[in-house]
């Protein structure tokens, strides 16, 4: 194989200006489909993470606020492992433009939701400093903080007890940000999460002793749906009623609702791959047709069939697998762009990360273009006589 | 010769010779039918979801609810008193009975249907001119609801979503509500939700208050007085604005970042293809070489041979976009999507000549790095080409 790079090196860049446009062509082609790659993967990522022993409680109508009394009640329910409360309040930071939601959970949380990746030291930092908070990496560098900076937030009229609707925090630390659809349970896009207590000290009197939804754990996944059940049976007539949803099912539910970006994101990098395809079986079938003779004149040499063969798809497969590559690495920089975008939109979509499946498939990719590119040249090759070719006929 | 016809000319001869290069041509067709059939299909959601929630027949209508800037029909702001307190404001239409063309409206989550997201179904609670203000509204199968009975009419489009039918029946906080009817409203957003008496399903849901009021204006011209009179009412505290202008804000809010994100992969996918015409141009000239230099060598300008090129990129894209857009709309006008409620995708024609433009300036600037060298070749040393 090695003695044909040279040959297939000179084919590939016969033409300096139009093998280098060819390239610029196919890399750009290959990081959309890198891009509509990671998109689809980060919903499988998202859901794959969203477990299905972890319930997730609200109050099923017209929705308020749950009373905490209900966490004892459901941790007596059988399968039920652990019970923890969340509250969210939010509204901004200094002005409009800056908004900002608190994620107050308890201590119950730490084994309903333990995917939440904080520490035992992280815990006990919180326990002992009600107004601590904890960032997710990203959320920190969006506000530029370090640990010890004070934050304040504003939650509007008759958010807090004293009316003035401030809460004043610490940072304590940061946190990785946790796996799973980042809004699973209809949570705030970005995690920061604060010490329930001070939600119930410092927040308005009708919300005291209420949480924003429940997560539960249960002992083992086969039985999410049926604890579900029970605990919507329990609070029919309550007031509040409840309903319940395992996480995967959830975050499955979420990614099929609204724009569904997965299917999307395979259109438009199955048209993306059109494209490249046409093109790049463009290139090779222009490449062997203007060097029949060469072609020939290596059949009168000696070079058989599986040679000729050979050097086509390699002449091919060098420009795509190469395009696939950058288009790979420049992907990264869109999925960040396309991250961003999510952010700023209302749009619910999971975390996009950089992942080598997309390489995996763009490179997969290429190599399929590469092949059925080959495929009309090399059966005009093998219809083609070999002295006619050298005579230029 | 004039200029003009020998750009004619050569523009002709160009064309004429696409025949001999047919697949380098279809690279191009083929390659701008993607650009425009991805920038189309997206963007079809965009235009669909602005027709299903901005109407210009609401063009005389007015909202009305509680707090700043945002409406949230989840919202409980508005108690009966104040509603009756809009109901008294100047400039709102009145129905042949005299009463006021206003309603005071909410929506409510019910629990989710399995399989569904929750927050998917809803119920809306209208008044007795709910109906009135939504001239299009039409009972498709069974009856309407009856006021303060337990029953519920759900619209064409919930309808087919969720499998709902008359005789089923959804659960509401006092257990479960027949569907007696299933209605269509003109494609509106309200076909997407179930709907009921306001009052009955409020006492069903033991909390009281609506979240806006929608108002018919006698004409346009009543809304300011309309607006001063309520907001600058003490007791109310409320926002009013018309609803075409809320619905418009909304939709730049709810689309902002799908609309981002089209015309970013749009961009992507005509760098792309922008790189595949330079190229594919560069080989067209390197083939009509001899062509070429024989038209420039026989007294034909620069300038025509420059033009022909582009005109034969302009073309080509051309050709490419109305293929492009042709295929979004066979493949997707009129399908149904549900995004926070039913809507078709809308291949509309602003997005063919969106899509006609974006090609063409696309194979333009692509073709023109290769359209001056074709201007620049020296009529003898192209004539030496083989």
């Amino acid at each position: 194989m090695l003695r044909f790079i040279p040959l297939v090196w000179a084919g590939v860049w016969r033409n300096k200006s139009e093998s280098a446009l060819m390239l610029l062509a196919l890399s750009v082609g290959f990081t959309l489909f890198g891009t509509m790659i990671a998109v689809n993967a980060a919903y499988e990522q998202a859901i794959d993470d969203a477990k299905m022993d972890r319930l997730v409680v609200a109050c099923a109508f017209d929705c308020g606020s749950i009373p905490l009394g209900y966490r004892e009640q459901l941790g007596r329910i059988p399968h039920v492992t652990a019970v923890g409360a969340v509250v969210w309040i939010g509204e901004h930071e200094q002005d409009a433009q800056h908004p900002i939601t608190i994620t107050f959970v308890d201590e119950g949380i730490r084994s309903a939701w333990p995917e939440l990746p904080m520490s035992p030291a992280d815990w006990r930092a919180l326990d002992v400093t009600q107004t601590g908070i904890f960032l997710t990496r990203k959320a920190a560098a969006r506000r530029n903080v370090r640990v010890g900076d004070a934050l304040t937030m504003y939650s509007g009229p008759q958010g807090t007890l004293d009316g003035t609707g401030i809460y004043h925090f610490t940072v304590l630390g940061f946190i990785p940000d946790p796996p799973g659809w980042r809004s699973a349970g209809g949570g705030p896009s970005e995690i920061i999460i604060g010490n329930l207590r001070y939600a119930q000290n410092w927040g308005p009197p009708d919300e005291r002793d209420r949480a924003s939804i429940l997560r539960v754990a249960v002992d083992r996944p086969e039985n999410a749906r049926g604890v579900c059940r029970e605990i919507e049976a329990w609070y029919t007539n309550a007031s509040p009623a409840l309903y319940c949803l395992p996480a995967r099912a959830d975050a499955q539910e979420t990614a099929e609702a609204n724009i569904n970006m997965r299917q999307i994101s395979l259109g438009i990098g199955a048209a993306g791959l059109f494209m490249i395809l046409f093109l790049c079986a463009n290139g090779i079938a222009e490449s062997v047709r203007e060097r029949l003779r060469e072609f020939g004149v290596l059949e009168a040499m000696g070079y058989r069939e599986g040679h000729i063969a050979t050097l086509v798809i390699l002449e091919a497969a060098i420009p795509t697998l190469l395009a696939a590559f950058i288009g790979g690495v420049m992907a990264s920089g869109v999925d960040a762009l396309v991250a961003h975008l999510a952010l700023t939109g209302v749009i619910e979509m999971p975390e996009m990360r950089s992942s080598l499946v997309a390489f995996g498939w763009a490179l997969a990719a290429a190599l399929l273009i590469a092949l059925l590119s080959a495929v009309a040249p090399l059966y005009r090759l093998r219809h083609s006589e070999v002295a006619a070719v050298v005579a230029g006929l | 010769m004039s200029g003009l016809r020998q750009t004619a000319a050569v523009c002709l001869i160009g064309i004429g010779t696409l025949r001999e290069r047919h697949a380098t041509a279809l690279v191009i067709v083929v390659g701008m039918a993607c650009v425009v059939g991805v920038l189309t299909s997206m963007l079809s959601v965009t235009a669909g979801f602005a027709r299903a929630f901005v109407r210009p027949e609401d063009a005389t209508l007015a909202m009305v609810w509680r707090g700043e800037g945002s409406r949230f029909d989840q919202a409980r702001g508005l108690q009966p008193d104040a509603v009756a307190t809009i109901m008294d404001a100047p400039g709102i239409a009145r129905s042949p009975d005299g009463a006021p063309l206003a309603d005071g409206e909410f929506l409510m989550w019910i629990p989710p249907i399995e399989g569904f997201a929750a927050g998917s179904l809803q119920v809306r609670g209208v008044g007795p001119a709910g109906i009135a203000l939504r001239p299009a509204f039409r009972i498709v199968a069974g009856h309407m609801f009856r006021a303060g009975a337990r029953e519920l009419v759900v619209g064409v489009g919930a309808a087919r979503k969720f499998g709902l039918t008359v005789g089923s029946e959804v659960r509401l906080r006092d257990g479960p509500w027949p569907i007696v009817g299933i209605f269509s409203c003109g494609a509106d957003i309200i076909e997407s939700y179930l709907v009921g008496d306001a009052i009955t399903v409020m006492a069903a849901r033991r909390r009281a208050g609506f979240a806006e009021v929608i108002a018919q204006l006698a004409d346009a011209g009543a809304y300011p007085g309309f607006r001063r009179w309520l907001m600058e009412n003490p007791a109310l505290s409320v926002y009013v604005e018309r609803k075409t202008d809320y619905d418009l804000r909304e939709l730049g809010i709810n689309t902002s970042f799908f609309t981002r994100m089209s015309y970013v992969i749009g961009a992507i996918i005509a760098l792309g293809a922008l790189f595949g015409v330079v190229k594919i141009m560069y080989a067209a000239v390197r083939a009509r070489t001899r062509e070429i230099g024989t038209l420039r060598a026989i007294g034909f300008g620069a300038t025509p041979v420059v033009v022909s090129v582009l005109a034969e990129a302009a073309l080509l894209g051309a050709i490419g976009a109305l293929l492009g857009a042709a295929i979004a709309w066979l493949m997707f006008n009129g399908r149904e999507m549900w995004v926070w409620g039913a809507f078709r995708l809308r291949v509309a024609p602003s997005l063919w000549m969106l899509g006609l433009v974006w090609a063409v300036v696309s194979s333009l600037l692509g073709g023109l790095l290769p359209a001056l060298r074709a201007g620049r070749l020296p009529p003898v040393e192209a004539l030496r080409v083989e």
